[in-house]
């Protein structure tokens, strides 16, 4: 079997479907098999063929992959503390990374699994070894804590690369937040995501440069982009109806165009883990659901529409004179009309830790969005956070800021520029 | 420029230009000896990524005398390092090479022979490189012996360790046939680090008569057995056992005397088994991991010490025999890999420095009692520490292996 290269998955899916390698999205196979519950059977949109022999190119001259990357299937999320204040260690590890990654976004492994010495231990671990690519994507960002004087980095913070501000009904515990680095590990295969993460944490350790912090293993996409189907969280809503997919949204809401070269074509990366309330959300009417949400469940109309991509009318009023969409619906207090023309893109998971300390389903939504801007983040969620009827529901536990450089050239790694400028 | 005047030095006729493309297309490289320059032959190392990654290596020969290797990536993103080998024996070598990074370079003396250059991963991974000249004569205080010198030092460590331990276990069965419950919890705390600083050298004794299946002649399994790993064929016996009586029940029975009594039988045959150990310089370095590897799966988790919650004082006991059996090996390991012995020695001294945060010389064995309560506030803390001294430490065994 031949690797493309491929740099639209989408369109190499419609190009390349070979039996062995081709899965249905289960929502596909669900409107197969139950057209009456799921309503009209419509044809799988292309974005949604999972084709594991696809590969994204790590290097180039544009933003990394994984932002853009119509969303995968799987998630690995983990943020690393800096343990030296050490700049060539930074770099060593930065640029160890960067090729690294490059070798597993190509379905190849990092280093020798069995060394040809027998006192030596493996380079990569070799989980992946009989895998295919599965569309894995590397994305790597720069926290905070990494521009210091000591590393000599203070000059090169990106201009809004802070703390988030304390937000209303934040609820978050340090183990769960913050980092000086992130990986953010995507694959239609979650072995081949895990491998990765795991096989970048042993290089972190073994140059002496970081630690791991917190980590969230994600399933199931909860935002659709260019060419998918909008899935649904674990609520059962349809997550993400209003995402960005256009490139002039991209161009205006996601990749930062000032600062120095290092810096343009990058963008900032927001990472809420949020816990749902599982078992009380499922007690809860169905009328009720769509009514915190703004929206019917199975269609993802907006409760002023019938079809999900039906513009909402937050003015519109009921016959008792309240809106139609209630003032404290998630997507009124979301929505880009109401926010002077905010928007972000949402590129999160949904995800489980199994049951917690008092017998409850531990699960939600781990929430990640990018932006020129994390202010823009803030924006949102602070009217959110205040008022939205969602968060009877939900508590933000885990939250973090990044800034994601563009991709590195063949031949540099990750973040190089930053330590060229003095 | 035509594409060709990358691959050769200008002026060579376009013939000669051809065959050298061939060489380097069959993965071997030129042929001509490496020019002189700052008193050292010159070759250059580039790595790059055609064909997944190639190790190209600008001269394949240099006469005798010192010889600079200056290694750059330029696009090979699965190597990460470079080696000259003699004889399968490592006589440096540049780590860490990643595309981006700025050319690192290693200087050697070598005597005339034939040479590899090693690149792991490349296609094809070793390129042969040929000294003409004298051979160099063997001088004194090579690594080799200095690590040889090293595990000396080191089964003279391992030989004292158990000649204390058989002293302490004295003392317990002392205060145990004396039925004196305090000073045997006492004895106990003060009897445990011994085996715990040493435990990945000795664990491999059989007593005569008995085969390597049979737990009634595993020396480890007599001394050192667990809860959780009980033989019912055997029966509980040793210092877990002891524990038990002492920290549990807090009754000092009959049975509990014959259990020390039979602990000190046992210590002897590791007293006298212990010298006759030969220690290869890989065997420190992996005796040392297998002591952080007993410390995450034992120690961290409270497994080690249930009755007692003795843990911290084991985990302090593994980490001074790693500790030592990787001293041994510094001076030796100091001339192979200098940035790896700083990081793991730089990595010993967090551990310690936190270890050093739970003594508290009131509490038995003086260190705070590793309750579950301090579990499941500090393992975490504690595992991270140890995961970063394990990678690096990791790495050792396979340096002083094929050092040279």
């Amino acid at each position: 079997m031949t690797r493309k290269h491929l740099s639209d998955a989408a369109a190499a899916a419609a190009l390349h479907l070979s039996r062995r390698n081709l899965l249905f999205g289960a929502a596909g196979v669900g409107a197969a098999l139950l057209p009456a519950a799921a309503g009209a059977a419509t044809p799988q949109p292309a974005g949604d063929l999972i084709d594991l022999t696809a590969r994204h190119p790590f290097y180039g001259h544009g933003p990394q992959a994984g932002v853009m990357t119509p969303p995968q299937r799987h998630v690995v999320f983990m943020t690393f503390d800096l343990t030296t204040q050490d700049r060539g260690a930074l770099q060593v590890l930065l640029a160890r990374w960067s090729a690294a990654i490059a070798q597993l976004m190509k379905g190849a492994p990092i280093g020798q699994v069995e060394p040809d010495r027998p006192e030596a231990v493996g380079l990569d671990t070799g989980e992946a070894l009989d895998l295919e690519p599965a569309g894995l994507t590397v994305t790597v960002g720069l926290g905070p804590g990494l521009f210091t004087e000591a590393l000599g980095l203070a000059a090169q913070r990106p201009a809004r690369l802070r703390p988030l501000i304390d937000l209303p009904s934040d609820a978050l515990k340090p183990d769960l937040s913050g980092g000086d680095l992130s990986l953010q590990a995507c694959a239609d295969d979650p072995q081949v995501a895990y491998h990765a993460i795991r096989d970048l944490a042993r290089i972190a350790k073994v140059t002496g440069t970081a630690a791991t912090r917190w980590t969230v293993m994600g399933f199931g996409r909860a935002s659709a982009g260019k060419g998918q189907a909008t899935p649904r969280n674990l609520m059962g809503f349809k997550d993400g109806t209003r995402n960005i997919v256009e490139p002039a949204d991209f161009d205006r809401f996601v990749w930062v165009k000032d600062g120095p070269a290092w810096q343009r074509q990058g963008t900032y990366q927001v990472v809420r883990k949020v816990q749902m309330h599982i078992e009380n959300w499922d007690t809860a009417q169905a009328v009720q659901q769509n009514a915190v949400f703004g929206r019917t469940k199975i269609t993802g109309a907006p409760l002023t529409g019938k079809a999900e991509f039906d513009t909402p009318d937050f003015a519109r009023k009921g016959p008792d004179g309240a809106p139609v969409i209630p003032e404290t619906a998630h997507i009124r207090l979301a929505a880009h009309e109401t926010n002077d023309g905010t928007k972000i893109l949402r590129r999160g998971f949904n995800y489980t830790d199994g049951i917690n300390a008092f017998g409850l389903l531990d699960a939600g939504l781990l929430f990640i969005s990018y932006q020129n801007d994390p202010a823009h983040f803030e924006r949102l969620q602070a009217r959110l956070g205040a008022a939205d009827a969602l968060n009877e529901y939900i508590s933000h536990i885990g939250s973090a800021v990044f800034f994601v450089p563009p991709a590195p050239s063949e031949g540099s790694y990750i973040g190089a520029g930053m330590f060229a400028a003095v | 420029m035509q594409p060709n005047d990358r691959l050769c030095p200008r002026g060579l006729s376009a013939g000669l230009a051809v065959v050298v493309l061939l060489a380097q297309g069959a993965g071997a490289a030129q042929a001509a000896t490496a020019p002189v320059a700052n008193g050292a032959a010159q070759v250059a190392i580039t790595l790059s990524g055609e064909d997944g990654g190639r190790c190209a290596v600008s001269h394949t020969e240099a006469k005798a005398g010192p010889v600079t290797f200056t290694v750059s990536n330029t696009g090979a993103t699965g190597i990460t390092e470079v080696e000259l080998m003699r004889d399968n024996r490592i006589l440096g070598e540049k780590e860490n090479l990643a595309p981006g990074l700025p050319p690192v370079s290693f200087t050697l003396t070598l005597g005339g022979g034939d040479y590899k250059v090693y690149c792991p991963g490349a296609t094809p991974e070793t390129v042969a490189f040929k000294v003409t000249g004298a051979a160099a004569a063997q001088p004194t205080g090579t690594i080799g012996a200095l690590l040889l010198e090293g595990t000396k030092g080191y089964a003279q460590y391992v030989d004292t360790t158990v000649d204390g331990m058989v002293v302490a276990v004295d003392r317990l069965a002392a205060a145990i046939n004396a039925g004196d419950l305090d000073a045997a919890q006492k004895a106990y705390a003060q009897a445990r680090p011994f085996y715990e600083r040493i435990e990945s050298d000795v664990e491999g004794f059989v007593l005569p008569g008995h085969d390597a299946t049979d737990n009634a002649g595993n020396l480890d399994y007599l001394i050192d057995m667990r809860e959780s790993n009980l033989d019912p064929a055997v029966g509980w016996r040793g210092l877990h056992a002891i524990e038990r009586d002492l920290f549990q029940t807090r009754a000092i029975t009959d049975d509990t005397r014959a259990l020390a009594t039979e602990l000190q039988t046992n210590v002897g045959h590791l007293d006298r088994l212990v010298p006759t150990l030969d220690y290869k310089p890989e065997d420190l370095a992996n005796g040392a991991a297998g002591l952080m590897e007993e410390v995450q799966s034992g120690k961290i988790s409270g497994e080690e010490e249930a009755f007692s919650h003795l843990d911290l004082v084991d985990f302090a006991a593994n980490v001074e025999g790693a500790q030592q059996a990787f001293a041994f090996l510094t001076p030796g390991m100091e001339k192979i890999d200098p940035a790896l012995t700083k990081q793991v020695q730089d990595q010993f001294d967090r551990v310690t420095k936190m270890l050093d945060s739970y003594r508290d010389p009131n509490a038995l064995g003086g260190f705070r009692p590793y309750t579950p309560e301090l579990r499941a506030s500090d393992a975490v803390t504690l595992s991270k520490a140890i995961q970063a001294l394990q990678e690096p430490l990791s790495r050792i065994a396979e340096k002083v292996a094929t050092a040279g």
